[in-house]
């Protein structure tokens, strides 16, 4: 069976690299993108199963790529996990008002992140036993 | 909202946010080490490591009590004692 494709948009090289480690390790493919443009750039050369977006990027926001998103059809049909290192009053509310799937504070937990990633992609439940700092959590 | 409150505003705002990211890249990192992902650790290494995350851990709590003004937990339950103590008296 084919990996599942998700695409990280984050400006921040170090939490791209961060996340491809964790999701390689649960056999997911990643594709990369640092700033809004390319969001959706990569989004139409690699029609991922699911993108995790950063709110804060160059070339327009995480609302904006969701915007653009949303405008093709073929990329308005995947799910979209926020996370983001803004405050969630406000933004949460707002991003799923924008149509995404989960808003997830940085620094995210691993264990939430996976499962949230497993629901949205329609998954069965990981057997992934969340590290110790998952449960604090960092 | 007055021009110094406003500042004081996007000044924590962008502490917050920075502090978050530099925590999320410790705790990705560190929690990679320790699962091994990136090749096994002794035992002394995988201790050292578990300080580290451990003090980015109390980091994270100073922040969400502080900067983003959501109670701390401990101060929280201090202070319902108080009013417990408030009420028997």
């Amino acid at each position: 069976m084919d990996s599942k494709k998700i695409l990280i948009v984050d400006d921040n090289a170090d939490i791209r690299l961060g996340m491809h480690l964790r999701l390689k390790a649960n056999q997911y493919e990643t594709f990369f993108a640092a700033d809004a443009f390319a969001a959706v750039a990569e989004a139409r050369k690699h029609r991922p199963d699911l993108v995790i977006l950063d709110l804060g990027l160059p070339a327009g926001d995480g609302f904006t790529v969701m915007e653009r998103l949303k405008q093709v059809p073929f990329l308005a049909v995947i799910p979209v996990i926020v996370v983001s290192a803004r405050d969630g009053l406000g933004n949460q509310k707002r991003a799923h008002e924008a149509g995404a799937k989960a808003f997830l504070q940085k620094p995210v937990n691993d264990a939430e992140l996976l499962a949230v990633i497993r629901q949205a992609l329609g998954e069965p439940a990981g057997t992934k036993k969340p590290t110790l700092y998952d449960q604090g959590s960092v | 909202m007055t021009e110094p409150a406003r500042r004081s505003s996007e000044l924590t705002a962008y502490l917050s946010h920075e502090l978050r990211n530099a925590l999320a890249c410790i705790h990705q990192f560190g929690n990679i080490l320790v699962d091994g992902l990136a090749g096994e650790m002794s035992g002394e290494q995988r201790e050292y490591v578990h300080i580290m995350l451990e003090n980015a851990s109390k980091i994270r709590k100073v922040l969400d009590s502080t900067l983003d003004g959501t109670p701390d937990p401990i101060e929280e339950s201090n202070e319902q004692n108080r009013r417990v103590s408030k009420l028997e008296t």
